[in-house]
């Protein structure tokens, strides 16, 4: 799983590629400490380029949730497509997170 | 056959010393030998000498003798008497004459007298004159007269029997003597000197050369006046036995000593068949030769003698150093096989084995040490690796233990229940290697209604199994409570509605995610599906926390998935509350429950299963037993899978609703 870091003002924009699955969800966690450790608590997560999400991914993505709530902050996803956008869907993540269809709707909202 | 270090050292170490002993022994002995044979040379040319001179003190003065005689004769006519006197004290005075005569020509001492040769020799009575000459002793054509009178000159005779005169074996020294005859210095006779052979017979034969080594001495011609072999003297020449034997080499060597020479020369004895070395002289006055044999071998063996000694010195030395040269060898190797000795009991496993503390600072030394840090770092390896087993076996244990609570905690028992005929159920579970966190449950809630669900927990391993036994006791806790409650209002309008309808899913799912939410420090969550069922009227009414939409496959051959209302997971948070739908199920329907492993099974290609495949799977399912239609499901998604690793828990829970009015059995 690889990650693209960008930053909108103090917004912390993290493009997810590959899978995220048991092995690989501890890394996003730490992603996430790591751009809230430099200030960004607030996060956009891109998931266009997520192939796949098992239940230890949206795990993960809880606890970041739950961290940066904590910390003042927010985690909000878009561009979800295909079987993630399943998953969200039928475990009920679109409706405990924020997600939005655009990157641009993401970043206005957040 | 296994040869070690210091063998093949002392070998090669006493094969090349042994080697340059041998050269060297060898040297000396052929210098030792070269030395020897020029001294033994020396020793017989003088020993040889020494006889010659022996035999020359005799014969030198023999001539001089005659001839004084001779002079006597010439100067004065003598007397017969005075001639008498002289040849009595020349006998009294020379012992080695034998005899002496004075011979004189046909009438020269008296007209009438034809022979006149006084002739005084010795016999065992003393000195005895007697008269040569006669018709038996016809001296004028002997040799011993003859010849000295025809060269003129002094001659020694050929070795001879003197029949009738001495009468012993001899050799004459002959010389004529002259009177003046008529002006003219003509031969008037013969004065011989006899010397008998037999003192020089026993005087050369006497002479020890060595052990078999000999002397003889031949004449101007050839014959042998002393040979030690039997028969040989007088009657062999030298040449006679050189043609006798073939040999050419004694040929050559007699014609260079009847020549009067003198040599040494290498040659093998015709007498006694050894090789060796014959030394010759001349006898001056005689002209005869003396040869002296040496036997090689009798000659060589103080050099022999000398080679053994150093041989045996060398022999000796030898050993002492092939002993040394071992003991050193070993002492050298010792490190080494007791390094050796050391490694093998590492190798055979004892990697506690003492390694020998060697003080060298020598290439074993080195050895020893890097030997010392391999069992070290082998040490450290096989503990590391104890570690790492140990490890790998903690968490095959701890897998094992969420296997165990995963499996344990699920009823197992199908049919359920074997007194309610309008139900029939089956469910399974393949858990993943690495246990997900997958369970099902059912159980009768309240009079009529039964209770099936199926959850999924997030995560893997011991904290999913966990939470998973968590989740499912408390769904049952707070479904049963929720019946009993209903029970005690049972008095109530309202409570024998409720008592009618059973305890709300919905609700059932919002309590517990609730209590699921609270210090939920490590965000598990659990996503459930739960239905209740009314055994009399086929009613169902469901709830789903974010879980895989059931199948429902009717009788009557459709198949849908239930809708869902994308309503969270169980346990993210607190205060999610959740809609109960409602359906009815016709006798022979079946509603299929499952878990993501099922939709989210892996092809080798990394396709997913997928809800499409699922639900082609319906027509085929429609109408079978539970039994058969969890066993299809499964048989399709392990087929999908070809062999890919399960990633995740694989979960069915298969309901068939078969009417009220079905009969048990």
């Amino acid at each position: 799983m690889d990650f693209i870091k960008t930053t909108e003002g103090n917004i912390c924009i993290l493009a997810v590629v590959g899978r995220m699955d048991t092995l690989t969800a501890p890394e996003f966690e730490a992603k996430c400490a790591e751009c809230a450790a430099e200030g960004a608590t607030r996060i956009v997560v891109d998931l266009s380029s997520l192939e796949y999400i098992s239940s230890a991914g949206l795990r993960s993505i809880l606890a970041s949730a739950k961290k940066l709530k904590a910390l003042g902050g927010g985690l909000s996803f878009c561009c979800l497509s295909g079987i993630v956008n399943e998953v969200f869907a039928v475990s009920g993540f679109s409706k405990l997170m924020p997600v939005f269809p655009t990157r641009q709707e993401a970043l206005a909202k957040a | 056959m296994k040869r070690g270090l210091s063998f093949r050292l002392s070998a090669l170490v006493l094969t090349a010393t042994g080697l340059v002993l041998a050269a060297v022994v060898a040297t000396s002995y052929v210098i030792a030998r070269e030395a020897l044979l020029h001294n033994a040379e020396a020793n017989a040319k003088t020993l040889a000498q020494a006889l010659v001179s022996r035999i020359e003190a005799v014969l030198a003065p023999i001539p001089g003798l005659a001839q004084g005689v001779a002079y006597d004769l010439e100067d004065g006519d003598l007397p017969d008497a005075a001639v008498e006197r002289q040849q009595r004290r020349i006998l009294a005075d020379n012992n080695a004459v034998y005899g002496m005569a004075v011979a004189y020509e046909p009438f020269a001492h008296r007209p009438d007298q034809r022979y006149y040769a006084p002739y005084l020799c010795r016999t065992p009575l003393g000195p005895k004159m007697i008269n040569l000459g006669g018709d038996s002793y016809r001296y004028h054509g002997m040799d011993w007269y003859q010849v000295p009178r025809e060269l003129d000159r002094t001659v020694w005779s050929e070795p001879y029997f003197d029949q009738g005169g001495g009468n012993i074996l001899m050799s004459t020294c002959s010389l004529p003597f002259h009177r003046m005859e008529n002006g003219k210095r003509e031969v008037a006779g013969v004065v011989t000197a006899d010397v008998s052979l037999e003192w020089l017979k026993r005087l050369v034969a006497g002479t020890s050369v060595l052990d078999t080594g000999y002397a003889y001495l031949i004449t101007k011609t050839g014959t042998y006046v002393t040979h030690p072999a039997p028969g040989v003297a007088f009657n062999e020449t030298i040449f006679s036995r050189a043609e006798e034997y073939g040999d050419r080499e004694l040929r050559r060597i007699g014609q260079d000593m009847i020549h009067g020479g003198s040599r040494f020369v290498a040659m093998k004895s015709l007498h006694t068949g050894k090789d060796g070395f014959l030394v010759y002289a001349p006898l001056p006055s005689t002209g005869w030769s003396l040869g002296v044999f040496y036997p090689r071998d009798e000659l060589l063996a103080d050099v022999h003698s000398q080679a053994m000694v150093s041989a045996a010195l060398g022999g000796g030395g030898f050993l002492a150093l092939a002993v040394l040269v071992a003991f050193i060898a070993r002492s050298i190797t010792l490190p080494l096989r007791r390094l050796t000795a050391a490694a093998r009991e590492v190798a055979g496993g004892n990697l506690e084995a003492p390694l020998p503390v060697l003080a060298a600072r020598d290439e074993v030394g080195e050895l020893a040490e890097s030997f010392a840090n391999m069992q070290t770092s082998l040490r450290q390896h096989i503990r590391d690796l104890t570690q790492a087993t140990a490890s790998r076996e903690r968490m095959e244990s701890e897998l094992r233990i969420a296997h165990d609570i995963q499996m344990g905690i699920l009823p197992k028992l199908f049919p359920p229940f074997p007194d309610r005929p309008e139900i029939d159920l089956f469910a399974s579970l393949t858990p993943a290697r690495e246990v997900g966190g997958d369970f099902y449950d059912f159980f009768p809630c309240g009079e009529d209604q039964f209770c099936f669900l199926v959850g999924d927990v997030s995560g893997k391993g011991v904290p999913a199994a966990f939470y998973m036994a968590v989740a499912k006791t408390l769904i049952k806790a707070v479904a049963e409570s929720a019946a009993g409650a209903g029970q005690r209002r049972q008095d109530g309008e309202d409570a024998a509605r409720a008592q009618r309808r059973g305890p709300d899913p919905g609700r059932i799912l919002a309590r517990a995610g609730d209590d699921l939410a609270q210090d939920n420090e490590s965000c598990m969550f659990v996503t459930i599906f739960c239905g209740l069922l009314n055994m009399r009227t086929g009613e169902v009414r469901v709830a789903s926390a974010g879980h895989n939409p059931p199948l429902l496959l009717r009788a009557g051959g459709d198949a849908q998935y239930l809708p869902t209302h994308g309503e969270p997971v169980a346990g993210a948070m607190e205060g999610v509350t959740y809609t109960t739908d409602t359906l009815t199920l016709a006798p022979g329907d079946t509603l299929l429950l499952y878990t993501d492993g099922v939709t989210e099974a892996m092809s080798p290609d990394n396709e997913l299963y997928g809800e499409p495949r699922l639900m082609a799977l319906a027509p085929e399912l429609t109408g079978r037993d539970t039994r058969e239609v969890c066993a299809r499901v499964e048989r399709g998604v392990r087929a999908f899978a070809a062999g890919a690793e399960q990633s995740d828990d694989i979960t069915l829970l298969a309901l068939r609703f078969l009417g009220a009015g079905a009969n048990a059995g």
